[in-house]
């Protein structure tokens, strides 16, 4: 039986083919967001399904999370991505007990009991200072891509100091840098370290591990580094960080 | 469809069922009529809400959408108005004791950029006197005063200032320098009495030194005295008394509705409606005894349809306790359709809600209760209040909802999730309800959505 798993997320749709049979992922595929979701998601999965030769009258259920998931219409149903993350982490590391997952837009934390049922979360509130949005500006303010911002972090040797708990304030104070003659391998850095430490902030005392990091934001070089520096534990980056949320949806009906 | 089976529905659908329901000779009283026609004074939120289908929710709607109506009708009757601030349920029940005067709460003008979608300006007028987006949504009543567009000018002004939201007393003293004078009253900080200090016991659980509840009953002489001066008349204590007993009423009332609505199954009265209901116990909506009428029809809708095993919401929805009042009206709807229903609330005036003893002097019972205010003492007990009534309510999840804006909630949040996490295995989110949501109600749904299906894993597992 093949379900389908959509995580429409704030930068790209993922979707997961699910084999419940087997127990594995048998396609997945990505596509950067835009403004008609639905037919993104559509088209998408339709490659996918072509790639392996599956009708779509084949799939036993399609489940949407993400902040798009109410626009995927022609979805079967929708859950969160906080459910999802949790199932689609316990299915590629089970045992975990605690889910740090920074996306595009937003950033959570999930706690789960010794079953990888949700026990507690929490979120991001209305800030992007603890997502991946915060490396985005920070890419365009230095010119460079999103993919060599890790590289470059990984030089600095001397992380610089992002006072602003603010996204937009940080821009500001982050050209008060460069003008200042900081590098901007130290800047990068200086940017995951504030990154780390706002997620951290939602973890709160109460550490269970193991500990899984996970979404897009897992797969910048440095990023899990800098939280392991400032959660003072070690984490395990999910495999295929960015499909977590999709397998999750895959898996929920099953 | 039984349109009579209860549910929830539209701002059409209620004009429509108006319609049908006039015809087959429903009564209403004077401010009785389709809902719809509050949209056309400006009233634009109503159209996204969802609401109760019971005649009683019809009454309770139309009775809070008119109290502009009714107190300039008290004027006219040549009623003295009293505006009354802060205090949340206590100057109403000695201003009327007195027939003379009608009391209200202008503070109830910070719903209005929610209930008119921000278009009577209320938000731009205070920015124009420095009352910012730094301080709470309240501050809409300075509007209100400016515009003289929402409620008469009431003939006298209390409000209660000291340990109360130091955001609302900074409001307050711009609205005095602004031209409108106020009997200020004070409130002490709640303290815990020190060995040996004379311990009085407060509604509600709380104790207090026997001190600070003097002082808080010579601050009631202070407003008899004032209230008297305005009333023409006096305010003896066999008045007080009754004002007292019809103020038990009310809460009586409350009390059983609440008891009724938030435990049985399926969700008797809605998220929406239980809200504005309670609030009654404040404000009595402008009169008190059309406030116990409009209460005890809403209760009898209840009987009857936990009698009938019937309900507006499926059963087994998420028992969720809601902690803090919410300045969009719609966020209630949105735990509804995610799922969950109410199972208690602390709106920041459970005070309001404790029977006021009527074994006591009136002064003293009224200073004892107002002495309760879970804003005039340490977050801690409020904390532990709360905490009882999770597990007497039996909630499966909790929602902390701030005020944007509001210094008093912002300091609360911590320490009540801190003692609910102790005490109970219960998930937990804290989410900001701004005037208006719109713009970020995907995100209020997915946190309460999410936390919906965290009770529901918590239940198969």
């Amino acid at each position: 039986m093949i379900r389908a798993g959509i995580d429409a997320g704030s930068r790209a749709i993922k979707i997961v083919l699910f084999d419940t049979d087997s127990r594995a992922v048998i396609a997945s595929g990505m596509r950067d967001q835009g403004v008609a979701q639905d037919d993104l998601a559509r088209g998408l999965l339709d490659e996918l399904l072509e790639e392996k030769g599956i009708g779509r009258e084949k799939l036993a259920s399609v489940v949407a999370t993400g902040y798009g998931r109410n626009i995927i219409e022609f979805a079967d149903r929708t859950v969160t991505e906080i459910t999802c993350h949790a199932r689609g982490v316990c299915h590629v590391a089970a045992g975990s007990r605690t889910i740090v997952e920074i996306g595009g837009q937003d950033s959570k934390v999930v706690r789960l009991d010794g079953y990888g049922a949700v026990q507690d979360f929490n979120m991001n509130d209305r800030c992007a200072a603890g997502t991946g949005r915060f490396l985005e500006v920070v890419a365009v303010r230095l010119g460079l891509r999103l993919d060599d911002l890790g590289e470059l972090a990984g030089r600095s040797a001397d992380p610089a100091a992002i006072s602003s708990m603010c996204v937009v304030f940080a821009e500001t104070e982050i050209i008060g840098l460069l003008a200042s003659g900081i590098p901007a391998e130290d800047i990068v850095a200086g940017v995951q370290n504030s990154i780390a430490t706002r997620v951290a902030a939602m973890v709160g005392r109460k550490v269970e591990e193991p500990v899984v990091f996970t979404g897009g934001v897992a797969l910048v070089p440095g990023m899990s580094a800098a939280l392991e520096r400032v959660l003072k534990r070690p984490l395990t980056v999910a495999p295929r960080p960015q499909y977590t949320g999709a397998l999750g949806a895959a898996l929920a009906d099953g | 469809m039984n349109q009579d089976a209860p549910r929830l529905i539209t701002l059409d659908e209620w004009d429509r069922r108006h319609a049908d329901l006039t015809r087959a000779g429903l009564k209403e009283p004077w401010y009785g009529g389709p809902l719809g026609r509050h949209v056309a004074d400006g009233d634009f939120r109503l159209r996204s809400l969802r609401y109760d289908n019971s005649p009683a929710a019809l009454r309770l709607w139309n009775f809070l959408l008119t109290e502009e109506e009714r107190l300039a009708r008290a004027r006219k009757e040549g009623q003295v108005l009293i505006g009354t601030m802060k205090d949340l349920g206590t100057v109403p029940v000695m201003a009327y004791a007195a027939p003379r005067l009608t009391a209200f709460y202008p503070d109830g003008a910070w719903w209005i950029p929610c209930v008119m979608e921000l278009s009577a300006g209320l938000l731009q007028v205070a920015d124009s006197v420095g009352i910012d987006e730094t301080f709470c949504p309240v501050r809409a009543m300075v509007g209100a005063f400016l515009t003289e567009a929402h409620f008469p000018i009431p003939d006298m002004l209390t409000c209660s200032v000291g340990a109360t939201c130091d955001d609302f007393s900074a409001i307050a003293q711009r609205l005095a320098g602004l031209g409108h004078p106020i009997f200020w009253w004070e409130m002490p900080s709640r303290r815990h009495p020190e060995k040996g200090e004379e311990a009085v016991d407060l509604p509600g659980g709380f104790t207090a030194p026997a001190g600070q509840v003097a002082f808080v009953r010579s601050e009631m002489e202070r407003l008899r005295a004032a209230l008297e001066e305005r009333a023409g008349e006096s305010l003896e204590d066999a008045a007080l008394a009754a004002g007292i007993a019809a103020a038990n009423r009310v809460r009586r009332t409350l009390s059983e509705l609440r008891r009724l609505a938030y435990t049985a199954d399926p969700c008797s009265m809605p998220a929406l409606e239980m809200l504005i209901a309670e609030m009654l116990a404040i404000h009595y909506c402008s009169d008190r005894d059309e406030s116990i009428a409009v209460l005890e029809d809403l209760l009898d809708t209840v009987r009857t349809r936990v009698d009938s095993g019937t309900g507006v919401l499926p059963s087994g929805a998420a028992r969720i306790f809601w902690i803090n009042p919410v300045a969009d009206l719609r966020a209630m709807n949105l735990l509804e359709e995610a799922g969950g229903r109410i199972c208690g609330t602390d709106y920041l005036f459970t005070h309001a809600l404790d029977e006021i003893p009527e074994d006591l002097p009136p002064l003293e019972a009224m200073a004892r209760t107002a002495l309760a205010d879970p804003m005039a003492g340490p977050a801690a007990d409020r904390a532990a209040r709360i905490s009882a009534d999770i597990a007497a309510f039996g909630a499966e999840g909790l929602i902390i909802s701030r005020i944007p804006g509001a210094s008093h909630c912002a300091t609360e949040g911590d320490v009540i999730r801190e003692r609910v996490m102790e005490r109970h295995d219960i998930p937990i989110i804290e989410i900001e309800v701004p005037p208006l949501s719109d713009s970020i109600q995907a995100t209020l749904r997915t946190r309460i959505e999410a936390l919906v299906e965290t009770v529901q894993e918590r239940r198969r597992k």
